[in-house]
Parts: structure tokens; sequence; C-alpha cells
């Protein structure tokens, strides 16, 4: 067990940069995602602290060793394939039993480690199947038990759950978290479902174009986005663009003036060009026929009602917890007068791009 | 349906089976050298093949070459098609085409380029002679060496792609799988490629086994008059002896013995990947 | 016009050359043509040059060779001699393997009367069956500089000091076998002293080569000082700048013929009479003498004194020459073939 650094970390194929300059320090026993969209490097990076790619530039850091220049098999690197990659010819006790055969481990503590690896993931039963007689939820866990079972200094996921369906990956979602808790692993996950970030990691890493865009928890990359792109990228966010008029005014490009609270985020407000991020569900909605704004679309999503709504030019999406039948917001339509408003300081200054 | 099938299922036996049941019938019949064929129904031919220690020999050398030329066309072959198979896509069907390359030339003309380079006057002697290494030319040609490299360099391509076809199928992440788990490169290669790649190994064993036994254009040529193997020795019956039904017996024991060992050894071979 | 086409023909295939032999449809055009089987090489391109231009094409007759060494050919023919249509209109074959294949009724035999240059044929050549082409004598070749004694006769192989220095081309394993019967007190119609003369060669280190361009290569680097071969590849050879004289054995030796004869299952009979007569003309026979050394069959074909010279035999030595007893090879090829396969080069 051990801690993650990546320093600098970059990989160049000819002119083109998959990764450029990552630096990461993941904590023993912490978990942390690889977020962004795709070919924004994730897999490279994860490939790389495997050993599988060797990088351009830059160290890989496992508990204190350097193992840069180390070869796969040396690394203590638990990995788990988003094709589960497991040995079509092994059955399944031979899979998770391979990492501690090739670690001298004797027979019977093998094949006391295999068993409750196998427990763990509660496939006990299907030891002696073969791969290719399993669902693909339990190769997953095979695939899962194969890279416990060695206890590896660092556990790494590459999109565990998205050959999985929509409900599967919700549980298995849980049971991942809940055994890397369980036994204290340092994990870095990738994943392009910031759904599965948010709810998996300890903190996200989210990533574009080779770079690392923020590093943080769930909570401070959604109320603290440091640019727009984590604005855009995790959770949805309005972003207009305009400039500051004064600390607590900003006038879009439309003309529209929305109020904000330039001494909310940490730091010096931008001047000059900036973005406004608004979050749907921080505006608030109600009919008024004096209103500026005037609704252009409603959406029911169940739960949410979605409305978008234009003012002064500028157009914006309001999410609301749908109210209850007979509250005036139910009878809202297309064409309607609205009064729109937000605290001050849920409106972020960001600069633009 | 069957007014399709039928013309082309008697054409292919036509093809196939008749010449087949035709050297059947011949290997029966009596030599006789004024009428050189008495039809007759006889096993005298095959007796007469198994006794004579000259064609136990002959099939011995036979089996030798072909073995011997089957493993060093495996061991030579595997890591090409490793090679080949885990290349990027963009240089494979270059790639690919290189290694048919040889096969667009006929096993004479190839042959004759072996025999340009090994003879007393070949290029390696005068080499070596040139550069005062050896004082007289070395006998690289007219032996059993030189036919199993002959062979090996034209059996090698079949090898080599039937293999190459199969490995491609592993997939990689299974191999990166095992080296993250610890497997160095060789115990990889020991653990997953190989039981993986079995079925490509018996099958281009099988096809390379069946084309050595069959040689005929490489051990004439590379092996001189004094090596014989059936392949030859068969066509001297026929054609040099006018011993047809000899030629004959000769021919269906040749496929006999392939067949046996090939069933025999892909068996074998068959029974160790289910049993790993 | 003279096209060349190739013919490959294996073991299974001479077999399958007689069930397809028969199949109508696949006959070539019949306009005016004649087949003819013979070796490629020298012999291929003498016949195109003096034979298929100058003196068959003119007469609007397409000439096409089908080319292989003798073996496969004699196979073919054996093969389609039930058969209705054959694949040649003219077969070359030695002399004895002319007889060989004669014997199993496959030739026609000849019409002299169709045949207008029948009456220039030495009389001592001339067969029912097949029209002598050009002839040549078996004799010893050796190297004078490194066999200084000149040898008298094929006994003189045997001699120890040569113990390494012979060689033999594979194909000619009959001839082989002959000249060693002869050295063992044989005769053309018992070659069983070979046996002994053979084994005792075989302990003496003799050399074989798979073909006669492989023996003469093995002359030339002098590997070689002794093999007993046809005159005329002597002549060529010499002419070439291997270092080679020539002797005709005391024991007596035989001299080669080759032929040309016309299937029974021939399509173009005629034409294949016009091309015999063509093989008998003079300037034909004139130009084989002076490229390949052979001599011609025919009365009145004028050799150049400088060609005559080398080529000819003197009395003494046609004396010593004889034709091979055809029926006793017919009788002991296989023996023969045995013999040399599996004693000798064992
Ligand atoms: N072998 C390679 N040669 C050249 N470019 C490569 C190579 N491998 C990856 N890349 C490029 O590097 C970039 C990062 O690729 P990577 O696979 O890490 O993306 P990713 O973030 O995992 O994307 P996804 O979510 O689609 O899996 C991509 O632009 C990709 O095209
Ligand atoms: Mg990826």
């Amino acid at each position: 067990m051990g801690s993650l650094v990546l320093e600098a970390l970059s990989k160049r194929y000819g002119s083109s940069t998959a990764v450029e300059r990552v630096d990461l320090e993941v904590t023993q026993g912490e978990m942390v995602a690889l977020l962004g969209p795709s070919g924004c490097g994730k897999t490279t990076t994860l490939r790389m602290v495997a050993g599988f790619i060797p990088p351009t530039a830059g160290r890989v850091i496992i508990g204190g060793q350097d193992v840069t220049h180390t070869p796969p098999y040396a690394r203590d690197t638990g990995m788990v394939f988003q094709s589960y990659a497991l040995f079509p010819h092994m059955s399944v006790a031979q899979n998770v039993a391979f990492g501690l055969e090739m670690r001298k481990v004797g027979r019977a503590e093998r094949d006391a480690r295999v068993m409750e690896a196998l427990r763990l993931v509660r496939l006990d039963h299907l030891a002696d199947r073969l791969p290719r007689q399993l669902s693909g939820g339990q190769q997953q866990r095979v695939a899962l038990a194969r890279a416990l079972v060695v206890n590896p200094a660092v556990f790494l996921l590459d999109e565990p759950l998205s050959n999985l369906d929509a409900k599967l990956r919700g549980e298995v979602r849980m049971e991942i978290r809940a055994l890397q808790q369980r036994l204290g692993l340092t994990t870095l996950i990738v994943t392009h479902d910031q759904e599965e970030a948010l709810t998996m990691a300890d903190r996200l890493v989210v990533m574009e174009r080779g770079r690392v865009r923020q590093v943080g928890t769930a909570e401070e990359l959604y109320e603290h986005p440091a640019d727009p792109f984590v604005a855009g990228f995790v959770g949805r966010c309005n972003l207009i663009p305009g400039r500051l008029e004064a600390a607590d005014a900003f006038r879009a490009e439309s003309g529209a003036l929305l109020h904000c609270d330039s001494g909310a985020a940490p730091g010096p407000a931008p001047t000059g060009a900036a973005l406004l991020a608004l979050r749907p569900e921080r505006i608030g909605l109600a009919p008024d026929p004096a209103g500026r704004a005037r609704i252009t679309a409603v959406t029911y999503l169940g739960a949410q009602t979605e409305y978008h709504v234009e003012q002064d030019g500028t157009a914006l999406l309001v999410a609301r917890p749908t109210a209850p039948l007979g509250d005036p917001l139910r009878r809202l339509a297309v064409g309607d007068a609205v009064v729109l408003s937000w605290d001050a300081a849920a409106a972020r200054l960001l600069p633009a791009e | 349906m069957a007014a399709l099938v039928l013309p082309a299922g008697l054409l292919v036996v036509m093809l196939l089976v008749a010449p087949m049941a035709l050297l059947a019938r011949i290997s029966l019949n009596r030599f006789s050298p004024t009428e050189l064929m008495v039809e007759a129904t006889t096993a005298e031919n095959y007796w007469r093949a198994v006794q004579d220690p000259y064609y136990q020999q002959v099939l011995g050398t036979t089996l030798g070459v072909a073995l011997g030329c089957t493993v060093l066309a495996l061991a030579l072959g595997f890591p090409a098609a490793y090679w080949l198979a885990r290349m990027e896509s963009r240089w494979k069907s270059l790639a690919t085409i290189l290694v048919l390359f040889p096969l667009l030339v006929g096993n004479v003309v190839r042959s004759a380029g072996w025999m340009a380079l090994l003879g007393n006057e070949g290029a390696i002697n005068a080499a070596l002679m040139g550069a005062g290494i050896t004082g007289g030319p070395l006998p690289l040609l007219y032996n059993g060496g030189a036919v199993v490299v002959g062979i090996v360099a034209v059996v090698l391509p079949y090898m080599i792609l039937t293999l190459a076809a199969v490995i491609e199928g592993i997939p990689r992440q299974a191999e990166e799988a095992a080296a993250n788990l610890g497997g160095r490169p060789m115990t990889v290669f020991r653990r997953v490629v190989l039981p993986l790649a079995l079925p490509g190994v018996v099958a281009g064993s099988v096809l390379v086994f069946i084309l050595c036994m069959n040689a005929y254009a490489t051990p004439v040529l590379l092996g001189g008059p004094q090596f014989k193997m059936m392949a030859p020795a068969v066509y001297d019956q026929f054609v040099r002896g006018n011993n047809w039904p000899f030629g004959a017996a000769l021919a269906f024991i040749l496929l006999a013995v392939t067949l046996v060992l090939t069933v025999v050894g892909s068996t074998l071979l068959g029974r160790r990947y289910r049993a790993a | 016009m003279t096209t060349t086409r190739r013919a490959a023909l294996t073991g299974s295939a001479a077999a399958l050359a007689s069930l397809t032999a028969g199949l109508p449809g696949l006959a070539r055009a019949q306009s005016k043509q004649v087949v003819v089987g013979t070796w490629g090489g020298d012999y291929g391109e003498l016949l195109r040059q003096n034979i298929d231009q100058p003196l068959v094409v003119p007469q609007g007759i397409e000439v096409l060779q089908d080319i292989a060494v003798a073996d496969p050919r004699k196979t073919k023919l054996l093969a389609e001699r039930q058969a209705r249509r054959g694949t040649y209109d003219i077969a070359c074959l030695s002399d004895t393997d002319m007889h060989m294949v004669a014997a199993q009724n496959v030739f026609e035999p000849l019409e002299m009367g169709k045949l207008k240059r029948g009456s220039a044929i030495l009389p001592a050549l001339a067969k029912p069956y097949a029209v002598p082409h050009i002839y040549s004598a078996l004799v010893l070749l050796y190297n004078p500089s490194k066999v200084t004694t000149p040898p008298t006769g094929f006994a003189d192989m045997w001699d120890p000091k040569y113990r390494g220095r012979v060689g033999f081309s594979d194909i000619l394993y009959s001839t082989n076998t002959f000249s060693a019967a002869m050295a063992g007190g044989g005769s053309f119609s018992d070659y069983e002293p070979a046996k002994k003369k053979l084994m005792e060669m075989r302990s003496l280190d003799a050399r074989i080569y798979p073909s006669n361009e492989a023996l003469a290569g093995a002359l030339k680097s002098e590997e070689v000082w002794l093999t007993p071969m046809w005159l005329a590849r002597g002549f060529m050879w010499q002419k070439a700048g291997i270092p080679v004289k020539h002797v005709v054995p005391k024991e007596g030796a035989y001299a080669i013929v080759f032929e040309a004869a016309i299937p029974k299952n021939s399509r173009n009979k005629d034409n294949a009479y016009t091309y015999l007569d063509a093989m008998l003309q003079p300037s034909a026979q004139a130009a084989f003498a002076d490229r390949m050394g052979y001599l011609p069959t025919v009365k009145d074909a004028p050799l150049p004194a400088a060609i005559a010279q080398q080529i000819s035999l003197s009395e003494a030595e046609q004396e010593r020459l004889r034709a091979p007893d055809y029926d006793y090879l017919l009788k002991s090829h296989s023996e023969i073939l045995d013999f040399w396969n599996k004693q000798f080069k064992a």
C-alpha cells in the first residue's frame, strides 16, 4: 500500500500531445477519479502509471519509489481493464490465482486468498467456471477480485463500468467504492461519466486536451469551478459572456444587467471580458405578467422541470423541482412572462477563455 | 438447390476423388517390364515397400526432415507471427505482403536461388574463399541441411500467416493484465500467449508438416542425387521406373503415414490445450 | 508462329492426364498445327531456329513446342496411349526411350511414302517407328592436365589414382551402369558385372551430380576429372572452355540416337510428316552439328571440315560402337534403376 505521485507527467506522440505535464498526488487510501471528455488523456495517464506506456517526460512515484522506468510486472499496481481482460483459457479461480502465483505464494495460502477474494465479490460459487460462462457483471467482479487479491500498492480502474447496463452500473459502483474503502486502497479511476466520478471518488481531476484543469472534491468543483470548462463539465451551468460593471452588477453582451457578488469567490475579480456562471438550479422563477423574462421552452423531467428562458437577449436554463399540482408554476407555458431571481453569491465570475 | 449443388459436387468428386480412386486401383496392379502394368488385385506392392529397408530409410528421412522443418518453422515463425499480429495496422498489410512475397516464386526457381547461394561456386563459398577464411569450397549444397533450410524457407510463410491470424485474436489486454499481475515477459508468453495461440500452433504445424512430407522440388534440387525423400521416390517410380503400381503404393503409404501422424499430433496438442 | 508451352507433370497429374486426354471440347484449334514434345534448352532452341522458323512455318503450319525433360514426356505418352486424342504430334526421345515407348504400341509405323527424305537416312540408323534426328557416341571424357596418361577404356575410371575424381550424371544412370558393366567384363546384354564395379566405385568416392549441367560445373572447376558422356556434350563443353578430351573406350560403347516419332493418336499426322522431313533437311542437320556437336543422320549433309574433325569418329573408333540391346534394357530397366538408387547411391 502506498501513495501515488505524478510529477509533470507528459506523453507526446510525434507532434501531438496526449498528456501534458500532469501533476497529481493520491494519498494512501484515497480514491481519485480522472474525468474529462473523450480523448483528453485519461487512459494514457493511467497506462503510464501501470507502466504500459513510457512517459515522454515526468515521473511516476509509487509508495515513495520512483517507478518511471520500472517494467509493468515490477510495479505492484492492480489494474481493472475496461474489457476486463480475463484469461479466457483459465477458470475464475485460476484467473484470480495468477497474480499470487507470480508472487510465489504457497499453494495453501493461495487457495485461501483466492476464495476470500471471490467471496468478497460474491462469486465463490462460480470458482470453476470459465470466463465465457459468466455474465458481464460477473466477469467484471472477477477482474476486480483478480486485481485486489494481490493487495496492490495502487489500484487502477479504466472505465470499469462502461460495459455494464445502467442498473448494474449503479450497484457495482457502490460495491467498488465499499471495497476500496474497506481495504483502504489507493485508487485511480478513469471515467468520463461525471455522476460516476461524483459518487465514487474522494477527489476528482478534470482533464482537457491532456492538461489538468482542476483538482478537488466534488463540492469544490461544483461550487467553485476554476474556469468555464470545469463549470460546464461538472454539472450544468449557464455561462453568460460580458463584463463586470460594478462590484454587484454584470453587463451581459446582450445588454442585460445581471446582479452578482464579485467578492464571493477568493482572489481578485476579473477585469475586462468575463463569464458569469450561474447553475440552473440556483435560479428562482415566478410567474409575473410584468416580468422581463419570457419562457421559450418547458421540459418536464419528473422530479425536475426545466425552463428555457430569455431575458433581454440572454438565454438561460432554469431547473426547478417540479411544483405540486395546482401550483401556478405548473401552468407556465411558452410565451409566459416570468421574473427570475438568484442569490448574488451563487453567480460566480469566471475569466473569459 | 440440389440442381445447383449437384454439378459442382460432381466436379469436386471428379477433381479430388477420381484421381485418388484411380491411383488406389493402380496400386493393386502388378508391374511388368514389357507390358508396364498388368491388371491384378494384389497387395504385393505395399508389402514390398513396407519390407524394403531402402524405403523404410526414405520414409525415415522424410519423417525426420518433416518433423525438423515443422519444429524449426514453429520456432522461427512464432516470433515473426507475433510481431506481425501486433503490428500497427497501417504497416500490417505491407508486412503481410512481404511475408507472402516468397510464395510468388515457385519452388523450383527458389531452389535455384538457394543453389546459387550454397553451391561450390555459390555466393557463400565465393565470399568465404575470397576472404581467405576457407581454402576450398564447403559442401553446403546436396545434403540434408540444405534441404531443411530450403523447405523451412518455403513453409515459413504458411506458418507465420496461420499463427498471426490466431495471435491477432488474442486480446493484447490479456497480456497486459498478466504483466500487471507480475508476469515477466517469458511467463506471460508461456502462461497466456502460447496456450491461447495453441489452435494456431496446431493448425500451422499440421499444414506445414503435410507440406514437408510431400516436398518434391526442394529435396530433388537441394538434396542432390543421394538424398531421397518420399515424394521424389514416388515420382521416380512413376516417371523413371515406369512402375506405376509400386509408385501408387508408395504414394498411399506416404498419405497414410502423414494422415495418422497429423491426427495423432493434433489430438495430443489439442488435449494439452483443453487441460491447460 | 512458334509458341512454347510448358508442361509440368507429376505422378498424379500423369494419372489424371489419361482421364482428361479423352475429354472432348478441350481440343486446340484445328488449323494447321503441329505439337512437338521436346527438350527445352539448346535442343528446343535449335529446333526453333533451324526447323520450325525456316522450314515448317513457311508452309503455313504453326509449331507448338511442349517442353519437358524426357521422363515426364515418356510418362505422358504412356498415360495417353489409350486416349483417342494425344498431346503430341511429334515425340522427340533418345533411341532407348523411344524403343521402350514403342514397345507399348504408342507410335504409328512410319509410312515411307509420306516421308520424302526417308531415302536419305543412314541405313544403320533407320527404324520402323522413328526417324533418327541426330546422333553421337558414348565416350569417356577426361581432363588432360590432371589425367596425364590418356585413358583407354572405362576400366581406367577404377584406377585408385582417381579416387574421388570420377563423376556421374544422375540422369544417365543407365549409361553409367553400362560403363561399369563393360569395365567389369559384362556386355551389351549383360549388366550384371556392373553391380560389383559400381560398389567398388562407391568405395572410391565417386561423385554424383543431379544433372549434366551440374557435372559440367564440376568438370570446369576440376573437382571431377573423368566421366562417361556423349561426345557431342564433350564438344559443347570444350567450346565453353571446359578442359576435357575424349576417348572411345576400348571395351566398346554405343551410339545414342535422338529420334522423332508420330504417336498413333496424333491429330495432325500430315503436318507431323512435314515436320519429320524438315528435321532431315541437310541445313538443319548441319546446324545441330555446328552448335551441339551431334552427327548428321542423313547421307547428304556435309559437315565443315573443322567440325567434322572434332566430332567425327575414325574407322577404328566406329568399329567399337554398336547399338544398345534395347530388349535387354527394356527388361532390366527397373532393376538397373533400383540398383543405382538403392545400392550405389545409398
Ligand atoms: N498510440 C497513439 N498514437 C498517437 N496518438 C495517440 C495514441 N494513443 C492515444 N493517442 C491520442 O492521445 C489522446 C489521449 O488518448 P486517451 O486514450 O488517453 O484518451 P481518453 O481520455 O482515455 O479518451 P476516452 O474517454 O475516449 O477513452 C487522444 O487524442 C488520442 O488520439
Ligand atoms: Mg480511455
